[in-house]
């Protein structure tokens, strides 16, 4: 659409013509090769806190306290310094606004993990839900593991004594409702064991392997609506019950009264505890579903996510490879649930070709975003962008089957990952996906330049995101990790670099356009 | 005269030619005469509803690739009664 480089021709030019239709959003992210973070402010002098990350509307950056224990908000806004020089180009921004606070203003600071009962704030989660500004924090006890298994629970997964999600609204911090779990674990690190879709929260509960669906309500209340795994439909729960006292003195007449569980050939029913070979709701729906022979290892529900409101996408796996991602050594699969018949409708191997050419015709289908949320909806993925598409498939024509069980490791998508910052916009900017990306793990710190190069001609250098002073650093052995928060549409971001295993401060860098 | 479109079928061959004009410039008021169907192979049935489709794309590949496994493998229905006929018979025990 804009022929010249140049913003204010381009300014011109927007007044004439109209983008092609469907592209609007696309049209206007093409000015930010124009307004592009090129100043840096490094070292900033700013609380000693882990910063999380800016909200999805770009309303809040959300940050916990180093103790773990408080919740503490800003409101991100911009330098109100002004030159009244002639040439104000060459002057240097005076010391007195190179300041965090420049930026940001401390909205409140909320104490969520209590002293005295040893939480702390699971610094690696944090959910937004941008329709009412809402956020949901974890809070937890310690974990235990070597735990023995007792009753519906698994052996080999560690467990919290205490674990709360707490919702709250960010607009001044008041705590509006909590959700408890007692002697469970969820998988929280980037949000793995949990997934948002609009008002709809999943929890994946890796010891009780049970998926616990709540509502979050306009009016702040966390709504239980269904818990899947013993039981698949609500009223499960009640039919068992009435009928447990019928099965404890076996009545042959009455097997055939239990629910939709299908009976297994032959299972010897005598006494309706889990220990028995009865097997919970969820499980009996997967081993129905695929044949003996292909499997002889008990497979757990161990992550999921929505693929829209009715529809899960569930990983099964064994319970090592459920808390984490490290797809190499197990196999596990992938179920497509549907919570209102309680069918599963697909099951694929995670090394499976078919769902592997979903996911890459699909990809945006997985990255499932709230409708309310306008900017998660333009993420760039192999999906949507041929640069991203060509990537990948460079990669796979040189490793295929194992790319393939990479990538589908992936699965289920870990919710509100991904930054919508139009930095990351593989049509707008080329960048080293190793060093830099729109997802917000932490990786590798480097001391050179990561460089943002603009994709259309004439490919010039658009501007570089450098973690320390051009010196580098004097000790080159110690490792180091960074991270980058970039606001969603200002051109804002901070990069936080911290030496590992030391107990040193973070270094936060400001990248913005000065 | 012609009209500039050439011998081409319609309704009426006299409707361009009246509105070409010798001298372009001068601008024209006339306005086209409304196009009439004279055919009724391409019309909608009476009882036609649009709607969006519930389910996105990905569910719908989905369900329509376990549909056509279904159709190549048919399964057995079950039994109606799962317990035999004869009482005294018990369901064996399989391990898994």
């Amino acid at each position: 659409m804009f022929r010249r480089n140049n913003i204010a021709s381009r300014i011109f030019q927007r007044q004439i013509y109209t983008p092609a239709p469907g592209t609007s959003v696309y049209c206007a992210r093409r000015f930010y090769e124009n307004l592009v973070p090129s100043c840096t402010i490094y070292d900033v002098e700013c609380p000693d806190q882990s910063f999380r990350k800016f909200t999805d509307d770009g309303q809040y950056l959300i940050s916990f306290s180093r103790n773990q224990q408080d919740l503490v908000v800003y409101r991100p806004t911009w330098l109100s310094f002004s030159c009244k020089e002639e040439d104000c180009d060459a002057h240097d921004l005076p010391p007195k606004a190179k300041r965090f606070e420049s930026f940001f203003t401390h909205l409140y600071s909320v104490s969520l993990a209590s002293c005295n009962g040893n939480e702390l704030i699971c610094k690696d989660f944090f959910l937004y839900v941008e329709s009412n500004q809402y956020g949901i924090i974890a809070t937890s006890t310690p974990s235990i593991h070597d735990a023995a298994a007792n009753g519906a629970a698994i052996q080999g997964v560690p467990y919290v004594e205490k674990l709360t999600f707490h919702l709250i609204r960010l607009e001044d911090g008041v705590i509006l409702d909590v959700k408890v779990f007692h002697n469970d674990f969820v998988n929280l690190t980037h949000n793995m064991g949990v997934f948002l879709y609009d008002d709809l929260l999943a929890i994946a509960s890796l010891r009780n392997q049970t998926i616990h669906i709540l509502q979050i309500r306009d009016s702040g209340n966390l709504v239980d609506v269904r818990a899947i795994g013993a039981f698949c439909r609500e009223d499960d729960e009640l039919f068992l019950n009435s009928n447990a006292q019928c099965i404890a003195f076996p009545d042959k007449s009455k097997l055939h009264q239990l629910p939709g569980n299908n009976v297994q050939n032959g299972t010897h029913l005598s006494q309706p505890n889990q220990e028995d070979s009865l097997l919970s709701g969820i499980k009996q729906r997967l081993l129905s579903f695929i044949f003996q022979g292909i499997s002889n290892e008990e497979k757990d529900p161990a992550l999921v996510q929505f693929l829209d409101r009715q529809h899960l996408l569930i990983k099964f796996g064994s319970v090592d490879g459920g808390v984490s991602r490290n797809a190499d050594q197990h196999t596990a699969f992938l179920a497509v649930y549907n919570m209102e018949t309680t069918e599963i409708v697909a099951f694929y191997q995670n090394s499976a070709e078919e769902l592997y050419l979903l996911f890459e015709r699909f990809c945006d289908h997985f990255h499932t975003a709230s409708k309310n949320s306008v900017s998660m909806n333009f993420v760039s993925s192999h999906s949507n962008n041929i640069h991203a598409l060509e990537q990948i498939r460079s990669v796979k024509s040189k490793a295929s089957s194992q790319f393939m069980k990479k990538m589908l490791g992936s699965l289920p998508y870990s919710c509100q990952s991904l930054s919508p910052s139009p930095y990351f916009d593989q049509s707008l900017f080329r960048f080293d996906e190793k060093l830099i990306s729109a997802s917000d793990r932490p990786r590798q710190s480097t001391d050179h330049p990561i460089k943002f190069i603009l994709r259309r001609q004439p490919c010039s250098l658009k501007f570089k995101i450098k973690l320390g002073p051009e010196a580098g650093n004097a000790d080159g052995r110690t490792k180091k990790i960074a991270s980058f928060l970039f606001h969603p549409f200002l051109p804002l971001a901070l990069s936080i670099q911290q030496t590992l295993f030391l107990q040193q401060p973070s270094v936060v860098n400001i990248h913005f356009r000065g | 005269m012609g009209s500039m479109l050439g011998d081409w079928p319609s309704c009426d061959p006299h409707n361009f030619s009246k509105l070409r004009r010798a001298d372009p410039s001068i601008p024209s008021r006339m306005m086209p005469a409304t196009y009439h169907r004279t055919h009724s192979r391409t019309l909608p049935p009476p009882d036609q509803v649009i709607t969006t489709e519930a389910k996105n794309i990905l569910l719908r590949h989905i369900y329509r690739s376990a549909e056509e496994e279904n159709d190549l493998r048919p399964k057995r229905a079950a039994t109606k009664h799962l317990i035999p006929e004869h009482g005294c018979k018990q369901p064996r025990a399989t391990s898994y």
